[in-house]
């Protein structure tokens, strides 16, 4: 008896791609379960509504499937979703009346001079439960300009490349430094402020 | 250069910006983003500083503390979401609300499973046209947009850069070593 071998070979994302826009519409689920755990993942640094981050997940993906036949393949097709991603995340956060903050609004981002007293945190203690970490963290993420809250997550939580970050945020290099740096300084100084038994003495 | 305070001046003068420049390079280091041209002489400093070797512990530990709240994202997909969303985007939904998924479902599922739509052609030409008005705008705004005095790509990206993990275990070497004070070490460079 003749069997169909059903399983999904490890098909790499341009031929995905391809295939989706020939009609596969298999291909193209694939291609969301591929990513569909780090959109999430990124998502849920701006909401933490079940429903809200799933809405915005889906709304990135439909997005990227009718704009799919103007993926240049010039970068790799995560860098290309994941600045959809962004960018529907911060139209999600304007129309529910959470605006981001841009450069206009933010003084703070005028300046260049990256020069910040310095506050140092301790290593975490190993008796801290991960959970309560979580919690702190996400609290203060909840509180930082979006434009300081996404390089922070790309890098720390998604692992991304300067170069990567830069490309899907459409910045140069050195701003993304730039704005790790400030983001950081902030995230300490939140820190700090919310626990000082974290920091060092 | 005869005088000891002059020259003692001059070494602290070139010592406070030296560490300028490695505060400045200590998270591109610790996030493996320096090349090795960069990152030998950031030791070579780190070696020297037991103030900048602080400050890069500091950031070392809150390396650590994002590490820790990480969480997967895998528990929060829905099973079934992957196959919804292939359905609608085939169905035509081009997501440009954020509707109840739920609601916007029970619709899809009457529609056919089958369907094998392709991207709206017309949409393409549009947005190719705004894809190269984007592209002409942005080449006009770099020539126009001055440098940082961050480091530029260019030169992060001169030779291979030092895995994160291998920035790390060096720094934890640093830390273990002792300081040499930072008058003898001022001398040590003349």
């Amino acid at each position: 008896m003749e069997r169909i071998a059903m399983e999904p070979q490890p098909v790499d994302d341009t031929c995905l791609v391809q295939e989706t826009l020939a009609g596969n519409q298999a291909s193209f689920q694939i291609l969301v379960e591929r990513y569909q755990s780090r959109l999430f993942s990124l998502t849920r640094h701006y909401t933490r509504n079940q429903y809200e981050i799933e809405d915005v997940v889906q709304e990135t993906f439909l997005k990227a499937y009718s704009r799919l036949a103007t993926f240049q393949h010039q970068s790799s097709f995560y860098t290309w979703i994941y600045r959809i991603a962004v960018n529907t995340v911060l139209d999600f956060l304007k129309r529910r009346g959470r605006s981001p903050v841009t450069t206009v609004e933010d003084p703070e981002l005028i300046q260049t001079n990256v020069s910040l007293p310095p506050s140092r945190v301790m290593s975490p203690d190993a008796r801290l439960q991960r959970e309560e970490i979580q919690q702190i963290t996400a609290k203060i993420l909840e509180g930082m300009p979006e434009i300081f809250r996404t390089v922070l997550v790309m890098r720390e939580f998604e692992d991304m490349a300067y170069q990567d970050i830069a490309d899907t945020l459409g910045i140069s290099i050195g701003t993304v430094e730039s704005r790790l740096f400030r983001a950081r300084a902030r995230f300490k100084d939140k820190l700090l402020q919310l626990h000082p038994e974290y920091g060092e003495g | 250069m005869t005088e000891d305070t002059a020259d003692g001046r001059d070494g602290m003068r070139g010592h406070a910006m030296e560490c300028q420049d490695a505060r400045a390079s200590i998270q591109a280091y610790l996030d493996g983003e320096l090349n090795e041209e960069r990152a030998g002489p950031l030791r070579k400093h780190l070696l020297d500083c037991q103030p900048c070797r602080g400050s890069a512990q500091s950031e070392k530990n809150l390396k650590r503390w994002f590490a820790k709240a990480k969480t997967p994202a895998a528990n929060l997909v829905p099973r079934d979401f992957s196959a919804r969303v292939a359905r609608r985007a085939f169905a035509g939904d081009r997501g440009e609300n954020f509707s109840e998924p739920r609601m916007v479902l029970v619709g899809a599922s009457e529609m056919t499973m089958t369907s094998t739509s392709k991207p709206d052609e017309r949409n393409l030409r549009f947005i190719l046209s705004l894809t190269a008005a984007a592209a002409v705008f942005l080449v006009v705004l770099s020539v126009g947009i001055g440098r940082l005095s961050l480091p530029s790509s260019s030169s992060l990206l001169a030779s291979p850069k030092m895995s994160i993990e291998e920035a790390h275990k060096q720094l934890d070497v640093l830390n273990q070593k002792p300081t040499l004070p930072v008058k003898k070490a001022a001398e040590s460079k003349r």
